[in-house]
Parts: C-alpha cells; structure tokens; sequence
C-alpha cells in the first residue's frame, strides 16, 4: 500500500540513486529538477492530447453520438493522428499581420500552462516545487494568459481576432477577482499559501466543501475558473457562431494546436487547484493518495465538459453581470462566513455560518431577481 | 424558479450521457460501413437497365426518349444495326455518365417498355473522374430477378402490366424482345 | 562545490543582463505594441528577481499585479494609440539636450552617493512570509493600510457614479 502510495516518489529515487554511481554529487540537484520538469513536460500535453478525446467522446455521447472510435480501440489514437495532422499543416500568417506578436503569442502562451503544473500537488509528496506562495503563484500565472490571448489576437490583425482578445480581456479580469477572492477562506483557515499545507489541513473527512464556506467558496472558484480557461458557457473570447474563432482566427496548424493545448492544460490545472483548494487533494480513504487526486480532477474536468454538452453561451452582460453582480458579493460575504466559522466553537459555528449563508444567498438572489416589465393593459380610445 | 433549469438542463444532458451505454434509442449514429440501415424500397440512385431472362434480352429498344428527356443529358445511345445496315431494335452502345447523373429518375418515368429503373446500389466511388464513372451497357445490364428483390411492388405491377400487354399482342406472336 | 557556488551567481548576473537586455529593448523598439510586451517580459524578469532572492510573496504579487492588471491596462491604452507601428514619428523630440544635461547632472549627483552608500547586507537569505506581512498590515501599518482601503473605496465608488447611466 504504501509503496503504491508513493510509487512516482521512489521511483524518482530510484533513478537519482542510480545516477548519482556515476555523476557528480553537486549535478544531483540538477538532476532532481530536470526529471521533476521532464515528468511535467511530459504528463502536460499528454493529459491535453487525451482530454480533447475525452471531450469528444464524452459531448458525443450526451448528444446520442458515439465520438471519436475509428483510429485505435475507441478512438484512443485519435490525439496522435490529430497531432500529426496539425504538425503537417501548412502555418499562414496573414500578410499584414504583426509577425513578431503572432509568432510569440502561442508559443508564451503555454509556460504559464506549463509553470501551474509544478504547484499542483498530484499526491503524497508529489509536487515539484513546495512554494510558500503556491496558490498566490497558481492565481498570477493564470492571470498573465490574458496578455498572450491579447497578443495573439492584435498581432493577427483581423477584427474577429481583435473583438475576441478584447472581449477576453474584459471577461478575465471581471473574473479573476471573484477568483482571487473566493480562495481567501481557504487561506483564512490554513494560514498558509502552500497548496501542500492546504491539502494537509483536510486530512480525514475534514474537506473544506463540507462546512458551509466551503460549499460557497467551491461553487464560485469552480465557476470562475471554468470562466478562466474561456470553457462554455463562459466562451465569448472564442464563440464560434459569432466571431468564428475569436483570438485564434487566424492561426493554424501547430500555433493553433499550442493555444488547444494551453487551454486544455488550464483546465486539467485549474480542476487540480479547486480539487486542492476544497476537495482535499489527494486525501482520501483507501486507494492511494495520486488516485485519489485523479479522481477528484478529473470529476470536476467531467463537469467542465458536461457543462460544454449543456449550456448556450453567456450574452455579453449576463456574463458581466454574473459576475459583478452575484460571484463578488457572494465571495466577499463567503470571506465574513469563514472568519465567523473559524472564530465559533465548532458545534455551533457551522449552524451560524450556514445560516448567514443562506441569509447572504437569500438576498443577492433577491437584489438580482429578473425585472419582469409591468403587464401593458391597452385601451383604446373610446373607451374613455 | 430562477436558475432551476440550469440543474433540469443538466440533469437532461446526463441522462442522456448514461443511457447512451445502455439503450439503443440513445445511440441513434449508425457505424456505416459495418452496419446499413435497410433502404427503403422507393430509395432510387442511378439508373439500371433490365433483361428478362438472358442479358441479351434486354428490354430496351434504343428508342431514345430516356436520352432526350434527360436533363442532365448523361445518356448516350446508338442504335444496332445488322449486316445490311438495317437498324436493330436493340442498343448497340447505352453509356450512363453517372458523373453527371442526378438520380431524377425521369428516364424510368418515360420509358415506355419499362426497361430502364433506378437502382438501389450506391456504393461506386471511384478513382477517376471520367471514364471510371461512365457505365457501359454491360455494367448497366441487371436481371429482372434482381429487380424484383430490391423493389418487389412494383415488380409485381409491371409485370402484370407486360403480361397484359403480351397476351393482347399475342395473335401477331412478334414479341419486340427479339 | 565551487562550481555550484559559481551558477548560482552566474545564472543571476545572466539573468540579470537578460532582464537589461528586454528593458533597452522595450524603450528603442519602434513598435509601442513590442515595447508592450517586452515591458511585459521584463516585470516577469524583476519577478523572477524576487524568487531569486526567496521573496516569493513578492514575485507572485509583482506577477498578479503588474503583469496581470497593469500591463493589461498599458495594452489597452496603446490599443486606443494611432499611428503606433510607425517608423517615421521621431521617437524623440527637440528638448533632447536641455534633458539630457539635466539626466547628466542628476547621475552627477545621484551616482557618487550610491556607490558610497554602505548597504546592508544580509548574510543569510530570509523569506519573507506572506504571515508576516499580514501581520503588519493589520498591527504596524494599519493606519495606512485602512487610508488604502478608503481610497479604493472612493474610486471604486466614483466608478460605479460614472458608469452608472441616468434614469
């Protein structure tokens, strides 16, 4: 069991130990870090290449289709022919685009994918880096793809292109305070910004989405983040029935595989940290603790996809006002509930935080009640 | 309520996920080349031409109205004739350019001897673009066998019209299949 | 050992000239939309200054802050700029001697003072716990701290007057 637990650990040891018969001692630490990246690098666009079969086949099934089961057993070699597909296309730019922008864009596009992953901690000890400010690097990561997304559709010159990194732009910053703010009650009640000490603080049963912050918080920093990565029903920066593809319009072949992959690597990242964050990481009873860190994720990347076989697009204010007008306050409020939570006795605080929670729900539900205009009674005019 | 139907939205998208594993009403894409959805017997494709009993016995007799009504024009046909020079009541060249063909089915419309149906073959992709597509006469030759398995009503009603009209022109006993 | 000893410096002085290096380049290049994003690159550089020197707090603020919010706004605002990708507007314009004696004196009188200046050095590296500062926030600072908060309150509201429409 235990060893199953730590299986990537000691295996990771078991490499170091067997290179260090043969390099030099101060190389090790080198080493350490280059097959900590390496598995990163690695597992990165893997977990892309089969997320984007596993949201055909799975759209495919809620609209009674099959998906993708043609290359390979159920279709499972379907991302490598996609790969090759993309490697072998031919890369336009448009003439008058900015060739610098639009040639940098997709390809800075993917570090910060790339960099999230290093905080995530996919099981017992098995994260690259411990930083201190784990969630605080999580949250400033995510928010330097919007300049990418900006770059790339400036730099493509096209108005579609331009009408979607602006309204990406708009849409992302509107989002990440809601964001940033519904992962403070975590903060709050761990003191600390280590997704390591976050994932500790909830061992047992004790998930943080089982007190009533908790359940609030989840909900905002799972929609927010779906918000985050421009998944349905928050995908204006790319609808395709309106701006045919907003900020990648004009990009093809392996550019437009990198902006794919940065968005699929997003979402995988993003469900990790809100599985972290409020699910408890990999604790859990059982099965070893990277399985349960899997599970979790990829229930949470499930609903990503389902919401995508689900919803219509947002319009433009609703999706503004959603979030202005309901996640914000709801975060702010959530951040009083966890400070009374936490300062309560325990029997009692989660009766008087549930109930300020459903008083704060109450009204933001009330103050954004949808106006129904008043029923025009017409009269003609000899009836007077 | 406000907001329930994102739930009841929710919920119809999964129960629709789940029962596509489980119920055959849910799964409604039929895998092609596998599995064929039985066609239908009113289904017409491109045009075949009929013989009774042996494929010299072909019931058209190169009159040359298929060839005319056809709007695309993709029929071509030149009367037979024999040593003398004697023209034949039989084709001695009838090409279908079914590149050009556009499945109307007027030509079965207007043939009067009935020698000329839509068929229900449409598996005949091919490489070339000209004279892959052009069918010859003998590619176009099917038995009336055939035709009574894939569109039997209306085998069965024109037969019964041919036999009328035989044992109506029986006395002269010259059949115009020869 | 003396070759770990060595990259650890030499990466950082790398580093360091790298992070020169985007920053001349985001004030010569002719583009504003390149200088954008080499000013982009270069705050993620001073960032990375600061996970150098085991300030993370700071790097992940600086990166949330500047390279998230501001230069988002930067971006914006040269997007509403006409005439950015062009060559022949001088980049310069006629003052440019009167301001450079000015620079000069100021470097005259800035320069000598800086390299006499004693720093303190710390020894040992100390990270700066993100605790820490919150502590001070709220028991040292807190008065300026709340000053913050009321002033971001009168924007925020302000905000709010102006977007609002006339009913």
């Amino acid at each position: 069991m235990e060893t199953i637990d730590q299986a990537f650990v000691l295996g990771k040891r078991a490499a170091l130990n067997w290179m260090s018969a043969f390099l030099p001692d101060w190389t090790m630490v080198f080493v350490s870090i280059i097959i900590s990246a390496t598995a990163i690098v690695i597992f990165g666009p893997v977990t892309m290449m089969y997320l984007t079969w596993f949201e055909r086949k799975l759209v495919g099934r809620i609209q009674n289709r099959f998906g993708p089961n043609r290359v390979g057993p159920w279709g499972l070699l379907q991302p490598i022919a996609d790969g090759i597909k993309m490697l072998t296309k031919e890369d336009i730019v448009p003439e008058h685009a900015d060739k610098f922008a639009h040639f940098l864009a997709p390809v800075v596009i993917v570090i910060p994918a790339l960099l999230i992953f290093s905080v995530v901690p996919f099981g017992r000890g098995m994260v690259a880096v411990d930083l201190s400010i784990g969630i605080l690097f999580f949250l400033a990561l995510s928010s330097t793809t919007t300049i990418w997304i900006f770059v790339a559709s400036w730099g493509s010159r096209n108005k579609f292109s331009l009408l979607g990194g602006m309204r990406s732009v708009a849409q992302m910053i509107s989002y990440e305070i809601p964001m940033v703010l519904s992962v403070v009650p975590v903060l709050l009640v761990v003191g600390s910004f280590s997704t390591v000490s976050i994932v500790e603080a909830q061992s047992g049963w004790n998930w943080f989405i089982f007190t009533p912050w908790g359940i609030a918080g989840f909900l905002v920093f799972f929609l927010t983040g779906v918000a985050e990565v421009n998944r349905t029903p928050f995908d204006l920066p790319e609808g395709e029935s309106e701006i045919v593809a907003g900020f990648h319009t004009e990009y093809s072949g392996m550019k437009f595989a990198l902006f794919y992959m940065a968005e699929f690597m997003n979402a995988f990242s993003i469900s990790g940290i809100v599985a972290t964050a409020y699910l408890g990481g990999w604790q859990g009873p059982w099965l070893p603790s990277w399985a349960w860190f899997f599970i979790k994720t990829y229930a949470l990347v499930f609903v990503m996809m389902w919401f995508r076989g689900t919803f219509p697009r947002l319009r433009v204010d609703q999706l503004m006002g959603f979030a202005w007008k309901v996640l914000l306050p709801l975060t702010l409020a959530n951040i009083f509930i966890a400070a009374l939570w936490l300062n309560l006795e325990s029997p009692k605080n989660n009766l008087i935080s549930a109930l300020v929670l459903v008083a704060i729900v109450t009204i933001i539900y009330w103050a954004n009640r949808p106006e129904v205009p008043k029923k025009r009674i017409y009269r003609y005019a000899y009836e007077d | 309520m406000f907001g329930l139907g994102v739930l009841k939205g929710m919920w119809v998208t999964f129960k629709n996920f789940v029962l596509s594993y489980f119920s055959k009403d849910h799964l409604v894409t039929v895998q092609y080349p596998e599995e064929k959805i039985p066609e239908k017997e009113r289904f017409r494709n491109f045009p075949f031409l009929i013989y009774d009993d042996k494929p010299e016995d072909l019931r058209c007799v190169s009159c040359d109205i298929c060839a005319k009504e056809c709007p695309p024009k993709c029929i071509t046909i030149v009367r037979d004739s024999d040593a003398q020079g004697k023209p034949l009541k039989r084709p001695k060249v009838f090409d279908i350019d079914f590149s050009i063909c556009m499945n109307c089915g007027i030509c079965e419309e207007v043939c009067p001897f009935d020698a000329i149906f839509m068929d229900h073959e449409f598996e005949i992709a091919e490489f070339g673009r000209f004279e892959d597509l052009n069918y010859h006469k003998e590619d176009l030759l099917k038995s009336n066998e055939y035709f009574a398995k894939i569109r039997p009503q209306d085998v069965a009603r024109i037969d019964a019209k041919r036999r009328e009209k035989t044992k109506k022109t029986e006395p002269p006993q010259t059949t115009p299949t020869t | 050992m003396d070759i770990f000893g060595l990259i650890g410096p030499a990466s950082f002085y790398g580093f360091m000239a790298g992070i020169l290096v985007l920053a001349v380049l985001t004030v010569t290049t002719r583009n504003l939309f390149h200088s954008a994003i080499f000013l982009a690159f270069t705050l993620i550089g001073v960032a990375c200054i600061y996970f150098f020197l085991r300030a993370e707090f700071l790097g992940g603020v600086q990166i949330l802050l500047y390279v998230g919010a501001i230069m988002t706004l930067v971006i914006f605002a040269i997007m509403l700029t006409a005439k950015m990708g062009d060559p022949s507007i001088p980049q310069s314009n006629r003052q440019r001697l009167p301001v450079f004696l000015a620079l000069a004196a100021l470097a005259f009188l800035l320069v000598p003072q800086i390299v006499k200046t004693s720093w303190k050095v710390v020894e040992s590296l100390k990270t700066t716990s993100a605790v820490e500062l919150g502590q001070a926030l709220m028991s040292e600072f807190v008065l300026p701290f709340e000053l913050i908060s009321i002033v971001l309150l009168a924007a925020l509201i302000g905000a709010i007057a102006i977007a609002r429409s006339d009913q």
